[in-house]
């Protein structure tokens, strides 16, 4: 029989030891792809997304707790859009436009704003689509503080990658249960 | 308790479709060529449906714009098997699109067919997507919408009322349509306020309300044509 197999030069059946090393290679290369997919998902899952890229790094505690502007100073429409707003290059040319402090980062604004960059900064919390959200109901009439949402924000002294506080569904429900606030679907979902 | 309701007068109606055009734009309906129209592809919250009446020659059309009509017993809600649609404390029937999953079983249920369902992705020409309003959603392909009697417009109104610290007047929420109809043939508000229009309109004795023998009590009245 074996003889009969082998005498055309290639046998009809491969030996086990044939066999798994071909298995093992095939499987070699998604099994890695899967590592590599794994390896880099979980840590921006676990961590809430990607990093939020900004154009200059903002300090949060200088502006807000130093110098003590107000958060409207710079998100504008905290208390009367759905947005808030960030700033752009006027709002920091208000104090910037001429060298302020004795940072290397403060010097940079100034330059950047020379140079006409518009300075555009990221959002980095976000609101799914389905979610309709507005400052104005829960700062201006809630009369809701910000670090409610957005943790300590105003204490960082370099801009977060990502969100302090993650937002989601339960997060809104337990304070508008506690509160009082509506629970209807269609306050948020339309 | 507030129920928000709606009285339209027929005798007042022209069938202008002034009425379809404003809601389409206040709740980012798109519009399909007309070859899909034809196909039964065309959404419409609010239509001018027309009826003829009388026999030739002595023809008229008569027209009943036909929103949702917010039932009190609405169909709809009852085979919801997700609750995505559902009646709040003041009487409007919600539509949560994140939550339908296309079933189209209330669509099926509604006796007033005002539920439509998106066979397609919403498609916008380049030129008019700047002019959609953000207070409402667009709707993904596979959900079901309907008239919502402008619920985005109520709560802003609520909002401006208690900013400015003062009660809610009829004039602060009115639907798109009512507040377009040229000739005021549809009138909105708090059918429960008697000082509401609405309250005294719905007490007319040319009163009707469509297909009121199926017992869903529409919050939607017709005031018949004077004859």
């Amino acid at each position: 029989m074996a003889e009969a197999a082998t005498r055309g030069g290639h046998p009809p059946w491969r030996t086990r030891g044939e066999q798994a090393g071909r298995l093992s290679r095939r499987l070699l290369i998604p099994v890695l792809g899967i590592v590599l997919v794994v390896a880099v998902l979980v840590p921006v899952i676990a961590r809430g997304g990607p990093r939020v890229p900004q154009p200059v790094a903002f300090n949060h505690r200088k502006h807000t707790q130093d110098l003590g502007l107000a958060c409207d100073f710079c998100h504008r429409y905290v208390r009367t859009g759905a947005h808030s707003g960030l700033p752009d290059a006027s709002t920091c040319s208000l104090c910037h436009s001429s060298p302020q402090g004795t940072s290397a980062e403060a010097a940079r604004v100034t330059e950047l704003l020379a140079a006409g960059d518009s300075l555009h900064f990221n959002k980095l919390f976000r609101m799914p689509d389905h979610v309709f959200y507005t400052h104005r109901r829960h700062v201006a009439i809630a009369d809701l503080a910000c670090a409610t949402c957005h943790g300590d924000i105003d204490q960082t002294e370099r801009p977060p990658p990502r969100a302090l506080v993650t937002i989601d569904m339960a997060f809104c429900v337990s304070c508008h249960k506690a509160e009082g606030a509506t629970l209807d679907c269609n306050a948020c979902h339309r | 308790m507030t129920r928000w309701g709606m009285v339209i007068d027929l005798a007042r109606c022209t069938g202008c479709a002034a009425c379809e055009v404003a809601c389409k734009s206040e709740n980012n309906i798109p519009t399909v060529s007309p070859d899909q129209a034809e196909m039964g592809r065309a959404t419409s919250w609010m239509r001018v449906m027309a009826e003829p009446k009388g026999a030739f020659p002595d023809t008229t059309l008569e027209f009943y714009p036909r929103p949702c009509m917010h039932c009190d017993n609405p169909p709809c809600i009852k085979v919801c098997p997700v609750r995505a649609t559902y009646i709040d404390p003041e009487g409007i029937v919600g539509q949560i699109y994140p939550r339908c999953i296309g079933c189209r079983y209330c669509a099926n249920a509604c006796p007033y067919t005002v539920k439509y369902f998106n066979w397609y992705g919403p498609e916008w020409p380049e030129s008019e997507r700047q002019y959609r309003n953000p207070d409402v959603s667009v709707r993904a392909k596979g959900v079901i919408e309907k008239c919502t009697f402008c619920h985005h417009r109520l709560q802003k109104a609520r909002e401006d009322a208690r900013a400015q610290g003062r009660q809610l007047r009829e004039e602060d929420y009115q639907p798109a349509c009512a507040e377009i109809c040229p000739t005021d043939a549809i009138v909105f508000g708090d059918l429960d306020n008697p000082t509401h229009r609405v309250a005294e309109l719905k007490e007319d004795p040319r009163v009707m309300r469509l297909m009121e023998d199926l017992g869903t009590q529409p919050k939607v009245y017709y005031l018949r044509q004077r004859t």
